[in-house]
């Protein structure tokens, strides 16, 4: 703050170190010792500590500053929160445009140029694995629901082939071409909505909402097939809630057909503009050895040269006779991230098409009792989400709730590697990266 | 009436001073007669005055004739800003909505043209608050600061042949210098709000501002060289004659560079570092609301207006047209006198009557069947009274070279006005480090390599 670097600050020697500060509310022995003395010393060599308004600072700063209540309870928390020379805390969130819901980072600023980042999370946690294991099988699906919430088929989708698994259900032909119908779809929705707001919150306010045109052709004909537009609660245990319809149908033809070429000139807004490619080439560069070892799934991780998707490297549902490639790139930069999400929109369409061609007769739904016990045992199911590898961790002890469940939220993983990729980058870069980690907050929270 | 005494009685009955009940008891007859008394004393009070002030003060008027041309276009041009910005943040949602496949503002007004003026009077209600640990007293100069440094360089804008607030012969200098203190309003705000977000969106300013003035005042130097003046006025009339004698073919390279500074010198994307709102916010303005927010609101629009016309007064002639005026300029077609009362009362009911029914008889014919012979009269006099006011118009363009000279300096500078809007519905936002080596690693030798051409190329052709 301004007044703060003209105000000396008797509590420290050159770096402050604020975390050992109490809480203003808070009373501490340290406290009036501490004004005290800084009234002593203004008294005696310094007049400008008179000044109201530097009183005032020395009062209400420390609210403004995103230091923790408490003394550091960690040796990095006690580094993170002392102030080098010339350095500042900024708090981004968790209330702020551009942080994709209510994340929260905490940046040590030199200047512009960011020197550390301590990320804030849990904002919206509701304990949602908890809620699901005091829950039957059945309702586990509309709690899942809302978590990764622009793409909310494929966290029901991981809940469901982990149950399957548990159980031994077997899905109809049919019942999976649909899956992979409607979640191709939304993973268009979703990767369409993720150019949008990279471009979005590198102040471009065209691309949002071509986006969201798209986005909405596609929520439309789900919600004619579902109905709901986003929390679906469309996938059930051996099957689907609904067989196609009429008016599905149509809006999906009537998309399809303009789908290719209306993607290619969404694309081609950013891909083709000078500014766009110089704010994100090179940008929050995810090495090769660094996402792997994060865990870093989706294409994240294939923006950075690993070949790994979930529907080729662990086969389930249908994709095995589906023909699709895995775009990869080797840059692993924020430009790389963006690209790879436009070549897997291509290869869902094609994915679409395939279906659309191949889709059985048939039932839609496995014969299920109506009272799910499955046998005691574990199983994991994982699905390649939009965001990455999403995978369901159940346990059955033989009764008709799960007796632990556990969720694999790629979102949380690939923000793990924000801490990483900031330091050493300008403010304005944190939109470049954390947009084209693309979290969903919802999701990390849990 | 009693509703109307009740009305009045109440709301008068809360001035301060007048004891509550004293306004209720008097009649209707004695209320006539304090308006009476109250009107009298202000006519005796005019006319005295007037006769004992008058005389000195008109003495005085017509002695100081630039003083008080001064002071009236100081009052107009700060008049006109509120309806110029009114206007292009009306423009700004309505191309960007249709840009954007969106319809944009139609509900307030006729395709909703009203709605700035909501905003401004939305801006008016809102509270005027200010943050705790801010210093108020820079708090509040901040955004007057801002907005009068963008309202005076309007001064030296020459609208039209003999339309401008003053012709100084250091117009540019004046402009730029002026240009130049929007910063420092920027800076206080920044400074004086007590948050980070400010701070760093006045840093940014401050830095993006005076970077930029550089190329941007160095590229106009090559004009002021082939014009040999600085005076605004003269480098129109440098221009004048027909499109290729514009500034902007002679001065290609200087123009490019002039329209990329002055895109930042006015914050307008994709140059709007100072209030990016996916980083910091709304940077200086983050802790604003109020009118004293509507003030940098007024400020950022006035600033593309003045941009636009900028780029207009030098480098595409201003107020001239854009090629040779073919048509006769004077209206001396007739003596108005020579017709005499009755001539006049009886071209005016002739022209009233037949008009009327002619246009009548167009709207029952190409109208539909709802056109009776009533109504459709009634559309006729109303139409006439449209076809009037557009040949009073066109006649004014052709008659009246200031009309025609605002017309195209109006239309020239709002195609650029429209240019800002379109480049801000399009490009995103560049870097700060991409901004600031943008600006000295190229602009400036840019506008270096321009100067030097221009002032060889003068020396080799006059010298």
């Amino acid at each position: 703050m301004p007044t703060r670097k003209s105000a000396p600050d008797p509590s420290s020697e050159g770096g402050r170190t604020p975390c050992g500060e109490p809480h203003p509310g808070e009373p501490s022995p340290a406290e009036p010792q501490q004004f005290g003395s800084a009234h002593d010393v203004s008294s005696a060599s310094f007049a400008s500590t008179d000044d109201p308004r530097i009183m005032l600072d020395r009062e209400v700063g420390g609210l403004f500053d995103p230091i923790p209540p408490y003394p550091p309870q960690t040796e990095r928390e006690s580094e993170f929160y002392t102030l080098g020379d010339g350095e500042m805390f900024l708090n981004l969130g968790p209330h702020h445009p551009a942080t994709h819901g209510v994340l929260r980072l905490v940046l040590k600023l030199s200047g512009e140029q960011i020197v550390d980042v301590d990320p804030v999370l849990g904002y919206l946690h509701r304990g949602v694995e908890k809620i699901c294991e005091n829950s039957d099988y059945y309702h586990v699906i509309d709690q899942v629901d809302p978590l990764e919430y622009i793409s909310s088929l494929f966290q029901e989708w991981a809940a469901v082939l982990s149950f399957e698994k548990l159980m031994d259900v077997d899905v109809p032909p049919r019942a999976e071409y649909i899956r992979v119908l409607s979640g191709e779809l939304l993973r268009i929705a979703s990767h369409t909505l993720f150019q949008g707001f990279l471009a979005l919150d590198l102040g471009g306010l065209a691309p949002i909402l071509y986006s969201f045109i798209e986005r909405d052709e596609i929520v439309e004909m789900l919600a004619a097939l579902t109905g709901a537009r986003m929390l679906f609660n469309y996938f059930r245990i051996g099957g689907v809630n609904g067989d196609l319809n009429h008016e599905f149908m149509s809006r999906l033809g009537d998309w399809m057909s303009r789908a290719a070429s209306q993607t290619e000139a969404n694309a081609a807004l950013l891909n083709e503009n000078e500014i766009f490619v110089r704010r994100t080439r090179g940008v929050g560069v995810l090495d090769r050895a660094t996402a792997l070892r994060f865990g870093v799934t989706g294409g994240n991780l294939r923006a950075s040269g690993v070949p790994f998707d979930v529907r080729r490297a662990h086969p389930y549902s249908v994709y095995p006779d589906l023909e699709f490639n895995v775009p990869t790139r080797e840059e692993g930069d924020s430009l790389a991230r963006y690209l790879i999400r436009v070549d897997e929109v291509r290869e869902s369409i094609r994915i679409i098409d395939q279906c659309l061609h191949n889709m059985p007769d048939g039932p839609i739904m496995a014969k299920l009792p109506r009272l799910l016990r499955p046998r005691p045992g574990r199983a994991w199911g994982a699905v390649e989400g939009p965001r990455g590898m999403l995978g369901v961790y159940a346990i059955s002890d033989g009764s008709d709730q799960p007796f632990r469940f556990r969720i694999h939220d790629p979102s949380f993983v690939n923000l793990a590697t924000v801490p990483t990729l900031l330091p050493g980058n300008l403010l304005a870069d944190t939109m470049a990266i954390i947009a084209s980690l693309d979290p969903v907050m919802g999701g990390i929270d849990k | 009436m009693a509703q109307l005494r009740r009305l009045t009685g109440e709301s008068l009955a809360f001035v301060r001073g007048i004891p509550r009940g004293a306004w209720q008891r008097t009649t209707i007859q004695d209320r006539l007669l304090i308006l009476v008394v109250f009107a009298l004393g202000g006519a005796v009070t005019t006319v005295l005055g007037l006769a004992i002030f008058g005389p000195p003060i008109v003495g005085f008027l017509g002695a100081n004739i630039p003083l008080v041309r001064f002071f009236v276009a100081v009052t107009v041009i700060l008049l006109i800003t509120v309806p110029t910005a009114f206007v292009i943040i009306y423009l700004e949602l309505k191309v960007i909505a249709r840009m954007n496949l969106r319809i944009g503002p139609n509900r307030v007004g006729p395709w909703g043209t009203a709605m700035s003026v909501i905003h401004g009077l939305k801006v008016l209600a809102k509270e005027d608050f200010a943050p705790t640990g801010a210093d108020i007293t820079v708090f509040t100069l901040a955004p007057v600061v801002t907005y009068l440094a963008s309202a005076m360089t309007l001064l030296v804008i020459p609208f039209a042949p003999g339309l401008f607030g003053q012709d100084f012969n250091i117009g540019l200098l004046f402009l730029f210098s002026m240009g130049g203190l929007t910063v420092l309003g920027l800076l206080m705000a920044g400074w004086s709000s007590f948050n980070k977000y400010s701070l760093l969106g006045g840093l940014r300013s401050a830095a993006q501002i005076i970077s930029y003035e550089i190329p941007l005042t160095l590229s106009v130097v090559g004009v002021i060289l082939l014009a040999g003046t600085m005076s605004l006025n003269h480098i129109v009339a440098a221009q004048s004659g027909s499109a290729l004698d514009w500034f902007a073919f002679k001065q290609p390279l200087a123009l490019l560079i002039f329209f990329i500074a002055a895109t930042a010198e006015a914050n307008r994307t994709p140059f709007d570092m100072t209030e990016a709102d996916s980083e910091i916010v709304a940077g200086f303005a983050t802790e604003y609301s109020g009118m004293r927010f509507g003030f940098f609101f007024f400020a950022e629009y006035v600033n593309v207006f003045i941009v636009s016309a900028l780029a207009t007064t030098i480098f595409f002639g201003g107020w001239t047209a854009p090629f040779d005026w073919p048509w006769p300029t004077t209206l001396n077609f007739f003596n108005p006198f020579a017709l005499g009362f009755f001539g006049w009362a009886g071209i005016v009911l002739a022209v009233a009557f037949f008009g009327t029914q002619f246009l009548a008889l167009l709207v029952r014919l190409f109208g539909g069947r709802e056109w009776t012979w009533g109504n459709s009269t009634g559309l006729g006099f109303l139409l006439l009274f449209v076809v009037a006011a557009a040949l009073a118009g066109l006649a004014g363009f052709i008659a009246f070279e200031p009309i025609r000279g605002l017309t195209w300096f109006m239309a020239k500078t709002y195609f650029f006005v429209f240019v800002f809007i379109w480049m801000r519905a399009t490009l995103p936002r560049v870097r700060v480090d991409q901004l600031m080596g943008f600006a000295w690693k190229w602009l400036l030798p840019a506008s270096l390599l321009n100067l030097f051409l221009t002032a060889t190329a003068v020396v080799i052709v006059h010298g």
